[in-house]
């Protein structure tokens, strides 16, 4: 049952409504915990007892980092000076000791789950004199479904209560409604216990307003899911997995495509997301934010699945740059390298482990820790030539908010995104990189008028419906980054244009949606993940 | 309080003119399909097709999956019999499927017997897959513009007519069927395969239907080595017994019908060819007709369509066997 | 306080750090502004800046800062 499914829209989440507003304020929770678990076992059957053993795990690391700093309390309160110094590092140690234990055993079980093939494969590639006293087989692993996102989570949790950020949860079952609410099990947000907590818990009535704006948020995201991304999947996928024969301008448009595609079910699942937690009074963070406006590979990042982004900064970045080693390069470097190429050091030593990391969270393939080096690439060079960029654009008197060097500026984002997402879909690196070099041979740019786009399985009238559903998200899009928050607006028109407006979203997804004859559902991409 | 009771009425509102809004465009939709039915391409192609037969014009009804119009050639029958069929099997039906189509075609038509091809009992979405399937076929059923919503694409990519042999599919090409399995697939026993509940609750619908409508159902199973072994047979068998059903089991018929494996299947004894087809209709087409007392209605000036379509349908089979 | 001024000035001279409060929240500062700065506080006021640290409430306005590095150097 994905999101965009009839069952979940119109039959899952209806019951779960009813049920939560049935239950007393105080258990709420438990009613959305209920069916979090049950939605969990329909898609994962047993390995509902993974999400149930994370759950704990996660609570029991908290409850011990919290049980530390209590005691850390009593003994500091009778010592003198030097005494305190010795106590806080002895308690400083052991914290560390159980937030790492906890950390390494979440790990370990992704890791498995979700490297170990890999890694056999990768010690199979060894050369024969390389060769380790291991004989290892691959295996058929199941994954519970969501199990990189609500690790993600766990891990921040513990981290956060390390830091002294949030002090713990106090109930094993509120801490697994944390990491399972089930609109946000397959694909995130990835949220922070400081984001959700407060609303998941509260057990708020379900009130006419949140419905509204929740349906409507869901139907939003089912006009992108199935009127764009649903029929731009099937020429990527004629384009990608038949490679070999497609050049030139239909690699590009594949990669186009397939960006187009990727954003239009990523944030359309998002929007369905969200819209489920918004009727429930819960907010889960946005994962998006006009992408397509950035004017950087690294704004990119702070537009595009923000969460993960967020993630990787807040547990891994930072914490990295503050680490002893970066502090003592730091020390060295301002003494004899000169500020720059310091704060260069850091930061690619800060980065590097966040787009390894990036990559590698999105699967085991060389072509994904290849998509996290290029974003590393680019995004320190894009930090390396700043004073340089900063200083030409003093020179010849440029402001850096003029029209035409946004215009610039976005479109070379654009170019770097698609090429990004080219890999990124690639059927493994060589595929990516014969799909990429291919552009240069022989683009013939006259193919996207000479018919061959109508021989890659879609027709004129899939492609219209591509073409108009693409301006219509753009359109939109403009405007919220104008800063124009059109369901607010619409909220507030009059009832005739405001019930307009649902009537022509609904019928659009009704009439327009790829489904029925000649269509087949496809798949979440990011509940692969 | 009072906030509440005027929140519901508007939501009533606003609902009521979404229903209406779908109810109108589900009959001008529908309108339209039948107006157009042999433009209409794909799953709805013999729902369309049904309905714009005229009416009370057909007399026996085909039901099921791709078995189904592999195997019953309506056109034979008329010529060698001259009683009108109409084949309403769409590829992978499911039970609810076949209710609703069977629901729909008896709107307007009131055949004498109802054969229902028996593959689809055993097909089974599981849960989650048959409450879907209850939703959307009830869905498409009375708001066809679920069904149809696709039709705007016409506009654009234009629209072309398809041949239609009141439902039945010509497929001539040759894959002959494992010697092995051809031999052995009908091996006698006495388990019985489990027919799922979401079918059994269905069947009972569609036999309600047939009484109501007074249509005898048949339930037919067409030889196909891959799909069939003895423990459906049983299952059927038993099924038919208690619900006092008519069951011809055609695969244990497979010699007396003249079917060979090497030369009648279409893919390795999944499917019927046009040859195996035309064997397997001759035998139902004689045994319906004699058991039932199928009227002869070659004479009848209101079917000349039908001997201008039957001729047309040999011209192409003659073709097809000719290549 | 000027101290502070005057980092934060070496990082980006085109905000009016006295008055504005949301450095972080508001994107004006992205991540490799926020680690300098980091490097340049710890220099500047000799402290030690802990990952636990590192929240949008420390770094949102100079004010912020100040009451950070005022309470680290109290430890």
């Amino acid at each position: 049952m994905s999101y965009d499914a009839v069952l979940y829209i119109f039959v899952f989440l209806p019951v779960c409504l009813a049920v939560y507003q049935l239950t007393p304020e105080k258990s709420r929770w438990k009613a959305l915990l209920i069916f979090s678990l049950a939605f969990h076992f329909l898609l994962s059957r047993g390995l509902l007892l993974c999400l149930i053993g994370t759950s704990l795990l996660t609570y029991y690391t908290g409850i011990c980092l919290e049980w530390l700093r209590s005691e850390e309390k009593l003994e500091l309160s009778g010592a003198d000076r030097t005494e305190k110094r010795r106590l806080k590092q002895k308690y400083q140690r052991r914290r560390k000791r159980i937030l790492a234990l906890g950390v390494i055993i979440l790990l370990a079980i992704l890791a498995y789950l979700k490297y170990y093939n890999f890694f056999v494969r990768s010690v199979d590639l060894l050369p024969g004199w390389l060769s380790l006293p291991l004989s290892l087989e691959e295996k058929q692993l199941i994954m519970p479904v969501g199990i990189s996102f609500y690790t993600l989570q766990a891990i921040g949790y513990m981290a956060d209560v390390y830091w002294g950020r949030i002090s713990p949860e106090r109930d094993p079952g509120r801490m697994t409604l944390f990491l399972s609410f089930f609109p946000q099990i397959m694909e995130g947000p990835i949220c922070r216990y400081s984001d959700t907590a407060g609303t998941l818990f509260k057990g708020e009535p379900v009130s006419y307003q949140n419905l509204v704006d929740g349906y409507v948020r869901i139907f939003w995201g089912l006009f992108k899911k199935k009127i764009i991304a649903d029929r731009l999947a099937v020429p990527v996928a004629v384009i990608f997995d038949n490679y070999t024969e497609y050049g030139g301008m239909l690699i590009a448009v594949g990669a186009v495509a397939y960006t187009i595609q990727l954003y239009m079910e990523f944030s359309g699942c998002m929007d369905i997301i969200i819209g489920s937690g918004r009727m429930f009074g819960i907010c889960l963070p946005e994962n998006f934010r006009q992408p397509f406006c950035a004017r950087s590979a690294s704004e990119f990042w702070r537009r595009w699945h923000i969460t993960l982004g967020t993630w990787f900064k807040t547990y891994i970045f930072y914490p990295v740059s503050m680490s002893g080693i970066v502090k003592r390069w730091n020390q060295f470097g301002r003494k004899h390298l000169g500020k720059y190429m310091t704060q260069l050091g850091v930061a690619a030593a800060a980065l590097f482990p966040v787009w390894v990391c990036n990559g590698l969270w999105h699967g085991a393939r060389w072509s994904y820790i290849f998509y996290g080096m290029y974003y590393f690439v680019l995004i320190l060079a894009g930090e390396a030539v700043k004073p340089l960029r900063d200083k030409a654009l003093a020179a010849f008197r440029i402001r850096e908010d003029a029209v035409w060097l946004r215009c610039v500026q976005i479109a070379r984002t654009w170019v770097i995104i698609f090429t990004g997402e080219l890999f990124f879909r690639a059927d493994g690196l060589r595929a990516g990189l014969h799909m990429f070099w291919s552009m240069f041979e022989e683009f013939g740019i006259s193919r996207l008028w000479d018919g061959t786009l109508f021989t890659l399985g879609v027709g004129r009238a899939d492609l219209a419906a591509v073409a108009v559903g693409c301006i219509i998200v753009a359109v939109v899009g403009h405007m919220k980054e104008k800063d124009k928050n059109i369901p607010q607006r619409l909220a507030a028109a009059p009832l005739p244009v405001r019930w307009g407006a649902y009537y022509a979203l609904i019928l659009a997804v009704i009439i327009f949606a790829a489904y029925g004859d000649g269509y087949q559902a496809v798949d979440m991409i990011y509940a692969g993940f | 309080m009072k906030i509440e009771i005027k929140t519901i009425r508007r939501c009533i509102m606003f609902f009521a003119i979404l229903a209406l809004l779908l109810w109108i465009g589900s009959i001008w939709i529908s309108g339209q399909a039948q107006h157009m039915s042999e433009y209409i391409q794909g799953r709805s192609r013999p729902y369309t097709g049904i309905a714009a037969e005229p009416e009370n014009s057909i007399d026996m009804i085909v039901l099921g999956d791709s078995e189904s119009y592999t195997s019953v050639s309506p056109l034979e029958i008329w010529q060698e019999r001259g009683y009108p069929v109409y084949v309403c099997g769409q590829p992978g039906q499911k039970v609810q499927e076949t209710y609703y189509m069977l629901r729909h075609a008896l709107e307007t038509q009131s055949p004498k017997v109802v054969l229902m091809e028996t593959n689809l009992m055993f097909r089974d979405p599981g849960f989650l897959g048959n409450i879907r399937v209850d939703m959307t076929e009830f869905l498409r059923y009375h708001m066809p513009i679920f069904r149809y919503h696709n039709m705007w694409k016409m506009l654009l990519d234009g629209s072309w007519a398809n041949d239609d042999y009141k439902g039945f599919a010509i497929r001539s090409g040759v894959k002959a069927c494992d010697r092995e399995k051809e031999a052995s697939y009908m091996k006698e026993t006495t388990e019985t395969a489990k027919i799922p509940e979401a079918v059994h609750t269905y069947m009972e619908k569609i036999i309600k239907l047939c009484r109501d409508n007074g249509a005898e159902l048949v339930l037919v199973s067409a030889p196909s080595p891959k799909n069939y072994n003895y423990k459906k047979h049983n299952a059927i068998e038993r099924y038919a017994g208690e619900k006092g059903l008519h069951y011809i089991d055609l695969n244990l018929k497979a010699g007396q019908l003249g079917i060979d494996w090497t030369k009648d299947s279409y893919d390795r004894g999944d499917h019927l060819n046009l040859s195996g087809a035309r064997k397997v209709t001759s035998y139902l087409g004689k045994y319906i007709g004699e058991k039932y007392g199928m009227e002869d209605r070659r004479n009848d000036p209101a079917y000349q369509e039908w001997d201008r379509l039957a001729e047309k349908y040999q011209a192409e089979v003659a073709r097809r066997l000719a290549k | 306080m000027d101290r502070i001024l005057e980092i934060l000035r070496g990082i980006d001279d085109s905000i009016d750090y006295e008055r504005e409060e949301a450095l972080i929240d508001g994107g004006l500062l992205d991540s490799f502004g926020v680690i300098t700065l980091v490097a340049e506080l710890e220099e500047a006021f000799d402290i030690t800046i802990e990952a636990a640290e590192m929240t949008p409430a420390n770094f949102n306005s100079a004010g912020a800062i100040r009451e950070m590095v005022e309470r680290l150097q109290e430890n």
